[in-house]
């Protein structure tokens, strides 16, 4: 068997490099080799878009480099994931709805957490930006959703989350709620009765599967 | 006691011409708030001139501040491009928000037309009735012509063009070319119907800031349609610049220099730039700044004074001139009483 670690890095570079047809064949090699497709996102696809996260908070990459970046984790994953469902070992970790609240479109930062959710085999339905109340409450009773993930980037908007909130858990019980955006703190997050709070994509990540093992 | 020897227009004009005026003015840097404190609706202050300038005029007043009313938004640029907006109508809005960018996909950047009539496209026609209003008032008549790279964000989708920053770069330049060339044609317009003298050209610089782009796709994307842009003004004969440099943006500051301008520029920075930094990068320009708009929303009266009159220390005898100003938009809901702290800052600490 082909030496793991030497695929997982390949993985990794592949997305750090934004290169979708490396990330592709990486992805088809690791197939060739055997290795597990589930660690094989984990340790090398969703592990290079960490490491970006890691860089760009310290201002060596910027939004392009994180969005190409993206693009070249979701080849990878779309050599990867059909083998893990077919699998049937795909632990589908559960189901969220995620989007931005009304009157904020900001949604660089929410495209970046839905895809680090996705990555750690979370099933994520996207409303996009400009999302009402009801949207969020009826969006969540049709897909069954687990976790409900809020996003806004303004001190005017993230009052709607605040707002929402009596309505999601009187209309959503069972569901957890996240939210995050850069106005928004830990300490915001707990005086409104949120679940969980990530600063940024990579804690998103953390804190949604964690808030799913609790469930 | 103290009081003010001017008018806010006396105030401004000394502040233009590099002399020292009574006291720092104060330009607070409001749209939806000046509906918000006339009881009308947020998108009012986008949506019609009249109602517009009136707002804004009575909110001067009130305040005693010395910005007086223009018209401008941030993501200016998707509409005029043959795009949708919507104006802030629903709950929670607070500013313009394009619904659907005039590009989809990459062959409508070739089919991109930059309109015929810039005095038709998109806000030009509410611009240009709220520019009539500021030159029967005697006002300093405005007009936004960028930053180019916010503009084209909002004609491609900043996250689209995000990505095309890197894998289609000449994309982003096509784009950036017909922007530029639509804002050249813009202020051809204005000099045609005012006159070059009492023009104000304004950049809202957005997307530029570091938190999205690195300062080498500054120096690649922006620096160049914006030296372009403001050297066909400075042609025109437009003598007066208003450049926001909005959020973090200190690693284009270098950048930023190389635009040219007059000594009759504000270069207007937020939070996350020092005021003194700036001082140093433009000491014969007119720096303005950086009250946090989030503590003037969430903050107490005492803590807005406090920041304020750090501000005013600061940067009060800067050669080039100082103003008073928020860092970027104010909230439209901020307490009246903390915005008011801006004035009576510069009455306090701000005198000359
Ligand atoms: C890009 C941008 C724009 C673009 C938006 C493009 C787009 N499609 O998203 C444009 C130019 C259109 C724009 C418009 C406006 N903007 Co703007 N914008 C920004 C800017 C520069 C960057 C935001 C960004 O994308 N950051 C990069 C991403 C990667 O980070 P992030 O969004 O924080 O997301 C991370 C975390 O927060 C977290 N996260 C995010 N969501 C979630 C959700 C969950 C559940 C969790 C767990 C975590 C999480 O993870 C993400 C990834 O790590 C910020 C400045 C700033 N410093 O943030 C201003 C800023 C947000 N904008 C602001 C304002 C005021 C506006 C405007 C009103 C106009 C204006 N005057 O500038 C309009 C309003 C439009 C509207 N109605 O929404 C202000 C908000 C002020 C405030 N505190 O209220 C800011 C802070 C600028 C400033 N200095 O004042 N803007």
């Amino acid at each position: 068997m082909a030496d793991e670690a030497e695929i997982f890095s390949q993985l990794k570079q592949a997305v750090m490099e934004g290169d979708e047809d490396v990330a592709v064949a990486a992805a088809q090699a690791a197939v060739a080799a055997g290795v597990d497709p589930q660690r094989a996102i984990i340790e090398g696809l969703a592990a290079g878009m960490a490491e970006m996260g890691r860089l760009y908070e310290r201002e060596e990459c910027y939004v392009p480099e994180l969005l190409v970046s993206s693009e070249a984790l979701y080849a990878g994953l779309g050599v990867l994931r059909p083998l893990v469902i077919a699998s049937g070992k795909a632990e589908k970790k559960g189901v969220a709805v995620i989007g931005v609240v009304q009157g904020d479109i900001h949604d660089i930062g929410k495209n970046l957490v839905k895809m680090m959710l996705e990555v750690n085999g979370i099933e994520v339905h996207d409303l996009g930006r400009d999302v009402d109340m009801e949207r969020f409450i009826t969006a969540t009773q049709e897909t069954q959703a687990d976790l409900l993930c809020l996003s806004a980037l303004m001190t005017t908007t993230m009052i709607a989350i605040k707002d929402y909130m009596p309505a999601f858990k009187t209309q959503l019980p069972g569901v957890k709620i996240m939210v995050g955006g850069a106005p928004l703190n830990q300490q915001l997050a707990d005086e409104w009765g949120a679940d969980g709070y990530g600063e940024n994509a990579v804690e998103a990540a953390r804190v949604a599967v964690r808030l799913l093992e609790t469930k | 006691m103290w009081r003010e020897t001017m008018t806010s227009g006396e105030r401004m004009a000394a502040l233009m011409r590099g002399e020292r005026p009574d006291r720092v003015p104060v330009i607070p840097f409001l749209s939806g708030h000046a509906a918000v404190v006339c009881g009308q609706p947020i998108a009012r202050i986008s949506d019609d001139a009249e109602e517009s300038f009136r707002c804004q005029l009575l909110c001067q007043e009130m305040y005693g501040h010395d910005g007086s009313p223009l018209y401008a938004y941030a993501s200016a640029g998707g509409w005029e491009f043959g795009g949708e907006i919507e104006f802030p109508v629903k709950k929670y809005s607070g500013a313009v928000i394009v619904t659907r960018t005039p590009i989809q996909t990459e062959d409508d950047v070739y089919t991109l037309k930059v309109p015929e009539d810039v005095s038709k496209a998109g806000a030009l026609p509410i611009a240009l009735a709220l520019a009539r209003k500021q030159a029967e008032h005697g006002l300093p008549i405005t007009l936004q012509i960028g930053a180019p790279l916010t503009w084209a964000g909002s004609v491609i989708g900043e996250e689209r063009m995000m990505g095309w920053l890197i894998k289609k770069p000449e994309l982003v330049h096509i784009v950036l070319d017909k922007v530029s060339q639509f804002l050249i044609k813009v202020a051809e317009h204005y000099v045609k119907e005012f006159g070059a003298e009492r023009l104000l050209a304004f950049h809202g610089a957005a997307t530029e800031t570091n938190k999205l782009i690195s300062p080498k796709q500054f120096e690649t994307f922006s620096l160049p349609y914006l030296q372009r842009i403001n050297q066909a003004c400075l042609g025109l004969g437009v003598g007066s610049y208003f450049i926001h440099i909005c959020g973090e943006q200190n690693k284009n500051l270098k950048f930023w220099q190389q635009v040219p301008m007059t000594k009759q520029t504000v270069i207007s920075v937020g939070r996350e730039v020092d005021l003194t930094t700036v001082m140093e990068l433009f000491p014969e320009q007119i720096v303005a700044g950086n009250v946090d708009p989030t503590l003037i929303q969430e903050g107490r009266a005492e803590a807005v004074l406090a920041q304020c009159r750090e501000c005013i220390e600061k940067a009060m005898y800067h050669k080039g001139g100082f103003v008073l100003m928020a860092g970027c938009d104010v909230p439209p809901h901020a307490p009246p009483v903390n915005v008011f702290q801006m004035v009576k800052a510069a009455r306090e600490y701000g005198r000359y």
